[in-house]
Formats: C-alpha cells, structure tokens, sequence
C-alpha cells in the first residue's frame, strides 16, 4: 500500500465518517456522468462565461431547495461549507447541525459534509446532475476533500495559501503546504479514472487592496504546487480590484504568466482557466448601487473572457443572501454576460509590461531560495516576506507591504516592505501615487480606499 | 561505514548495533561509562570513534524559572523555546503577581527573564531584583525589552543579554536563546563527570535524546503507520515527553519546528513514581479507569510487578488528561482532530498493544465521548530513535 493511501485510510476512520468505502468511491467517479465535472464544461462551453452563485445551508432539504431553485439559471451549484467543518470542528457541527433541524433555524453558515456523509449528499449532488464547487477555507482539508469527491463534487477550491493567509491567525502554514500537497495528490489520483477534478485557487485573498503582483504571484505558486503532484485541471481566480483597467491588465498578465510558469516547471499537458470574483470588498448598502457593481463585475468578466464568474448579490451588505436572492443575481449576470457577447477587449501595454515585470521579480527571488522543494521555498518567501499579503490576520504575513489607489483607483505599491521590486518597477508604482498635498495622508487615503465601493 | 547508536537513558541503555536494537537496565552503583563498557563494550570495540552516535536524557536535562510579563507573549514564548531546547521548567512567574510566588527549594540551573518589545520602558523594578535575591542559580539570561538592560545589568551579577525574544510585531524570536539553551546543555553534560567520559567512545557531539526524538518527527512516516496530525508520547522512567504537530494548538507562535515538545517531568513511572500517584489518586476520572481495570486505588501503593504495569497504563492516561480541554494548563492539544497516537519509551516494553489501546479507548470514551480512537502506533523498535540518531 502506498504512503498516500495509508494515510487516507487513517483520515477517514473518523469518529464523524460512516464507513469510507474507497472501491465503492472510485467505481463511482469511474462512472460518473462527465456532466458533473467542471473540467468537462469548461471544455464543451468554451466560448461562454460560466455563472456560479455563492450558497450552502446547514439542513439536506435546504441545501436541496437551494440547488432546485439554482439548478435552471446557474452553470455551477456551489457548496459552501459551515465554519466549524472548516476547523475540523465536526462534534460543534454535528450539533448545530442536529439543532437546525429541530428548530428549522439555521444555525450554521454553510453545509456540514462530513456530518451529512457523502452518500446522502451525493443522491443530491447526482440528482441535479450539474458540477458542484466545494467552497470552504479550510486549512487542513484532507477528510473534507475525500468527502466531496465521494459525493460527486468534482471541484475543489482553496490552497496552502490562499486559505491561509486571508482566514486564519495562526494554523502553521508548513502543515497547510503539507496538507494540500495531500489533497492535490488525491485529485491527480481521481482525475486518472474520469474527466479530471478541477482544482481552483482563491484569488481574492483578503480583497482589501491586495495589489495584482501578489495576487498573480501566489495564484501561480498554488497552480504549480498543484500540476507538480499530477492535477491536470486548475483554475487561477482574481477578484474585482475596483478599477475596469487594472482587472483588464491582471486577467491577461495571469493568463500569460501562469502558462509560462507551468511550462517552466515542465507541465504542457493542464488546462488552465481563469476565474473572476464580482467585488469581494466592502459592499454599498444601497441596493441600486449593489446592481450596478455586480453589473460592472459582469462586464469585465465578458471583457476579460473569463471562463467562470462568481456572483455576488444585491444583498451582500446585510448579511447571507436568501436562495431568491442569490437566483436573481445569476440570473441578471446571465443577462448581462449574453448582452455583451463579442465585447472588445483592451490593454494598457505601459501596465502590462510593469505588471509582468514586478511578477517575474517576485518569482525569480522565490525560485532563488535555498530550499529544495517548491513548496518549501513558497514557505520561505512568506515567512520573508517576499510575498505578503495586506490586511492579512495571519501571524507569519509581514504586513509591511502598504498600497493606495491611484486618481483612477488603480491599487498602488506605497511601501514596498520586503517585495524584491526593482527601483524601476517601484519608482513606476509611486510615479502614479498622488497623496495630494499631505504625505501623512496616508491612512485616512487607505480608509477611503477600503470603503471605495460604499 | 556501520554507525553504532546509543542512548543513554535514566532507566535503560539502548544501543542500536548494524540494525539490531538491545536494551540493557541500568546498574545505578556503577557510573554509566563503565556500566556501559562492561555491558557493551566488545561491540563499541568493534566501531571507531567516528562511527558511534550517543543522546543521552540520563543527565536530567536542566531546569528553569522564567519570569515573564504576560502568560500570552513573554511566558508561552520562553516556555516554547525552553521545552524545545530540551530543558525543564520549573516555574513560570508572572512578574506583576511575583511576590505570591513561592520560592523553589531547588538549585535553579537557568533562570530566563523577558518582558516587554523594545519600545517598552519601565517594565521590571526592586521587586525583581529582590525576588532574584531568594533564588539559588547557576546562570541567568534575559531575552526581554532592550530598555531594561542597564538597570538589570547593573543590578544582577553575571547577567547574559540576548536579544529580545519578541520582537515589534509581537513574533517570537527563538535562535539566540535557544542556542544558549543548548549550549547549556552542552556544559552540563560536560560538567558531569560520568557522563563527559562518554566522550571517550566518540569523536561525535553528544545530543539530548528529546532533541533527537523531535528532529526526526517529520520523516517519521517513512518508518512508521502515521498520519498527521499526531501526537508521540515518551513515557521514560523520569520524565514524559509529548512531541505534538503544531496544527493541534491554538498558539500565537511561529517556530521553525513543525513538531514542539512538552514535558512532564513528574510523570515518571520509576524516578518520579510518588508523584504519579498522587497526580493520580486527585484525578476525578481515575477511579473510574481504575473500576475499569478491574483494579482499586490499594494497586498504587503496591510494590507488586503489576503496580508499575498500572502506574505506567495511569500515566498514559493522565497525559492525555493533562493535555486535554479537560485541564487548564501552558497549552492543550485539540485531542479531537488527532489521527495518530504514537506511544513510544520504556512503557512499550512493559505494556502490550491491547493494554495501551485500552486507555486511549478510555480516555476517547470517557472525555471526548468518541467511540473511534486514533490510530494507535506502538513503536516498540525505536524507530523514532533510530531515524533521528542516523539522520
């Protein structure tokens, strides 16, 4: 028995898992209609946008009524998973759990998987016979991941770093590296027996100001983490930045980026898409305003061709969407995204090249650390911060990097911190930063900035 | 070129030789060079120098007080770096509380003061001084708010400074202490004589066994059936030691370990056995473990074979008591999301797989209301031992 199946094994004799049965589990991805891999529509609706909704409720029949009232307008059914699961924490979930049923509340922010088992939510999952996305945040996703598979869910997002850093104070990010490299085999194991499991990145992070370097740079290191361990399908995602220009900018330098970087490390043979998030930061509380920023995120997601967008809805600022909510949204991203078909598309070439340029320095001084395997130099450039991450919680970031928008609210690199920027990238940076007359403006300018949207 | 292992325990001699592991009991009339000679010597005849690798916890490990300014930075960041560094603490003495400290009778071997990040003034006074005054040691270190070095310098006599241990983003800063930590280590065991002879057999540096025992813990897969997150229980005649992953506590810390290290020093079953007892006879849930067994309280206080068989199933127990949610103490370990128990040490040669995993299913029932346990990983071959003695 290989080390990894050994370790699988451990992992699903769990107090909160009935059974794990893995021959059954690879019969029935073995045969499973290719219509709930994401990786298989992304090949056969390649000229189209797909429209994936956010939602997980903590009771099956919500979760059901849920995935009927999305199954007719969406492209994707999401799956987002409750906090406590996300910690591991399956005791707090099985009773919450147990009370929302009883008391028809819900007393969860999502679905608990692993308390639900995956062969009760694969009847769901097989019955709408759409792609599911698994949305979590969870660090140590090791048991979750070998669940949803087993249920069907063909798409799992997250990575050793992009649900670290944005989600989580102090859960060591060496154990996170280990852990996903765990989950990317796994995916590289299943996708051998059907259509393959699409991995995706979180793009987003922290969504308050991460400047498109960063963003670029730590979407690329979780792709390439993910293609050494055999995955052959992967998304790369960015969110909103709040400025039509700079999102134009960070769709085409990632696209070009991450195939230059997969090819470096030998991988030829992936599918790479990209994903765009509708505005993640702080949502106007005026609902007229919420339209209009969802409809500019459809807009740019036409513009920039991206193969997946994830929607927001106008109710974002006041808590969990309703599932009618949630439906009206995708249903006028659909709209919007038909209307604009063809839409040109454009770039700035002065900020693409910079762009490109601040990326591969970043990259060079990562594959430049000592270290011996990639994710230890991954590891290594957080902890010195030659990546960073602003406003992230986690106690390893070295928030020292400071960015501000631009006149055009463009996010710009004020501090630099330990970035291995050269002077030209930087001085490029700061030549568009324009405090106005007082340079100790700086914080008042960052609160602004955070609220830009409001 | 064959490498010759040996471990020099308080209890047992364990020497690994081409492969094959043997164990001898300690002759405590005899010092440990010649007990060892006398009992090993025509194979560690047969190995040059350079070829035999010696760890030994026989000497104790060093012990410390450390005084610090708050529980949640100064006291758990010396404590962390203290434990994996391989020395005991004593006491930890919030300063602002240092008067209702009690006085340790014994012979400190290091106390650590820290307090404070660099911009921080006035932080320690008289009161520390005069504390410091009552107490016998042999070194003192402090690791605190740069602030503070004239007035402490100029008021405790062979005061080594070493950086702050925090630094202005409230990060820990482990490698300075913990290099005069192990360096300690070093000229304690030089300064014991039976121990220095060691030196004799070999042209190698001697390391402290719970240091060895750490390093090898992320290969540990390679040689044993384990799944992280884990947890590995030494339970040795002296002291236990648990060397936990570090996803499994919620702690403000970075450190470049993935495993750190506890230690319980009055949970051993032969050099600490009145401790263990009485930590036993005031645990709530003993007596249950104990109707459990089929046993009453009388079997603590016998001096019969199976009373150490008992002791050392109580001490599993109390271990994972002690680290549980169940106990409020430096730091408890999320026992739930566990997948692998690795029991290793003195107590595999004296319990069997069965009567280990009797506890653990206990424990798990008992606390934590689970009906499946982690996987439960004997390592009765000091595979852990020998994976980091060769590495």
């Amino acid at each position: 028995m290989s080390l990894l199946q050994r370790d699988r094994e451990i992992i699903v004799a769990n107090q909160y898992v009935d059974n794990f049965d893995f021959a059954e589990v690879e019969e029935f991805i073995k045969n499973a209609n290719k219509e709930l891999f994401i990786s298989h529509k992304f090949k056969t609706h390649k000229d189209k946008t797909l429209v994936q909704p956010r939602g997980g409720f903590p009771t099956f029949d919500k979760m059901y009524s849920l995935y009927e009232q999305f199954a007719p307008v969406v492209d994707i059914l999401p799956m987002t998973i409750d906090s406590h699961t996300r910690l591991n924490d399956y005791g707090s979930a099985a009773k919450m759990l147990r009370l929302s049923e009883e008391t028809e509340t819900d007393l969860l922010n999502g679905y608990p998987l692993i308390n639900h088992g995956y062969r009760t939510t694969r009847k769901m999952v097989t019955h709408f016979n759409t792609p599911v996305s698994l949305r979590h945040g969870t660090p140590d996703a090791r048991l979750l991941v070998e669940m949803a598979i087993a249920s069907g869910v063909f798409e799992i997002e997250g990575g050793p770093i992009t649900y670290i850093l944005p989600y989580s104070k102090n859960f060591p990010q060496d154990k996170a590296f280990l852990y996903w490299k765990h989950v990317e085999r796994v995916c590289a194991q299943y996708s051998t027996l059907n259509e393959p499991i699409n991995r995706e990145s979180f793009g987003p992070l922290t969504a308050t100001l991460v400047p498109p370097c960063i963003t670029i740079v730590i979407q690329i290191c979780e792709m390439l983490l993910s293609l050494e361990e055999g995955v052959k399908s992967f998304s790369v995602s960015f969110a909103q930045t709040g400025s039509l220009n700079q999102d134009l900018v960070t769709s085409k330098v990632l696209r070009k980026a991450a195939n230059k970087y997969a090819e470096k490390i030998g991988v030829t043979d992936a599918t790479i898409n990209l994903v765009y998030h509708q505005w993640m930061g702080a949502f106007p509380r005026d609902k007229f305003k919420s339209d209009s920023l969802i409809d500019i995120g459809a807009m740019i997601a036409g513009m920039v061709k991206a193969d997946k967008i994830i929607t927001k809805t106008r109710a974002e600022a006041f808590g969990i969407p309703t599932k009618e909510d949630n439906a009206q949204a995708v249903s006028n991203v659909q709209y919007t995204l038909n209307a604009l078909r063809g839409i040109p598309t454009f770039v700035d070439e002065e900020e693409e090249e910079n762009l490109s340029r601040e990326v591969d320095e970043i990259f060079e001084a990562i594959f430049n650390d000592s270290a011996d395997t990639l994710w230890r130099k991954v590891f290594n450039s957080i902890k010195n911060g030659i990546i960073d991450v602003p406003f992230s919680p986690h106690i390893i970031n070295n928030n020292e990097l400071i960015t501000v928008r631009d006149k055009n609210s463009n996010i710009r690199i004020y501090k630099k911190g330990k970035l291995p920027l050269s002077d030209k990238s930087f001085k490029y940076e700061q030549s568009k930063i324009d405090l106005g007359e007082n340079p100790n403006s700086v914080v008042n300018q960052i609160i602004h900035d955070i609220g830009v949207m409001l | 070129m064959s490498k010759m292992l040996i471990d020099v325990g308080s209890t047992y001699f364990k020497v690994c030789d081409e492969g094959s592991i043997s164990h001898h009991f300690r002759n405590f009339d005899k010092d440990i060079y010649d007990d060892l000679l006398f009992k090993c010597g025509d194979d560690i005849k047969k190995h040059k120098k350079e070829e035999i690798q010696i760890c030994s916890s026989a000497n104790g490990g060093l012990s410390t007080l450390i005084i610090g300014l708050t529980e949640s930075f100064s006291l758990k960041y010396a404590s962390n770096i203290a434990y994996n560094s391989g020395i005991n603490i004593i006491e930890t003495v919030v300063y602002s509380q240092i008067e209702s400290y009690a006085i340790p009778s014994e012979n400190l071997d290091v106390v650590i003061v820290v307090g404070g990040i660099d911009s921080v003034e006035t932080v320690f006074d008289k009161t520390l001084i005069n504390y410091l005054e009552k107490l016998t040691y042999s070194n003192i270190v402090y690791v605190g708010s740069s602030t503070q070095v004239e007035f402490l310098e100029k008021n405790i006599e062979k005061l080594v400074v070493l950086p702050n241990i925090i630094d202005n983003k409230l990060k820990m800063v482990e490698n300075e202490l913990k290099e005069y930590l192990t360096n300690l280590y070093q000229a304690d065991i030089m300064g014991k004589e039976d121990i220095k002879r060691l030196y004799e057999l070999t042209s190698n540096q001697i390391y402290s066994t719970p240091y060895i025992v750490n390093q090898s813990l992320p290969f540990i897969h390679t040689k044993l059936d384990v799944a992280d997150p884990f947890i590995v229980i030494d339970i040795g005649g002296a002291t236990t030691d648990i060397h936990y992953s570090k996803d499994l506590v919620d702690d403000n810390i970075i450190t470049d370990n993935e495993y750190d290290r506890l230690v319980f020093k009055k949970l051993g079953v032969y050099k600490s056995r009145e401790s263990l007892v009485h930590t036993a006879k005031n645990n709530e849930f003993v007596y249950e473990l104990l109707a459990h067994l089929n046993t009453t309280e009388n079997m603590l206080d016998s001096k019969e074979e199976k009373a150490t068989k008992l002791l050392m199933q109580l001490s599993i127990f109390l271990v994972l008591y002690k680290i549980s949610h169940h106990h409020k103490s430096y730091l408890n370990i999320k026992l739930d999301t566990l997948n692998s128990i690795v029991l290793t040490g003195g107590i595999t040669k004296v319990l069997d797989n069965a009567e280990m995993e009797d506890i653990i299913s206990f424990f798990y029932k008992k606390l934590l209301h689970f009906n499946i346990t982690p996987t439960l990983v004997v390592d009765k071959d000091y595979e852990i031992w020998t994976l980091g003695m060769s590495r």
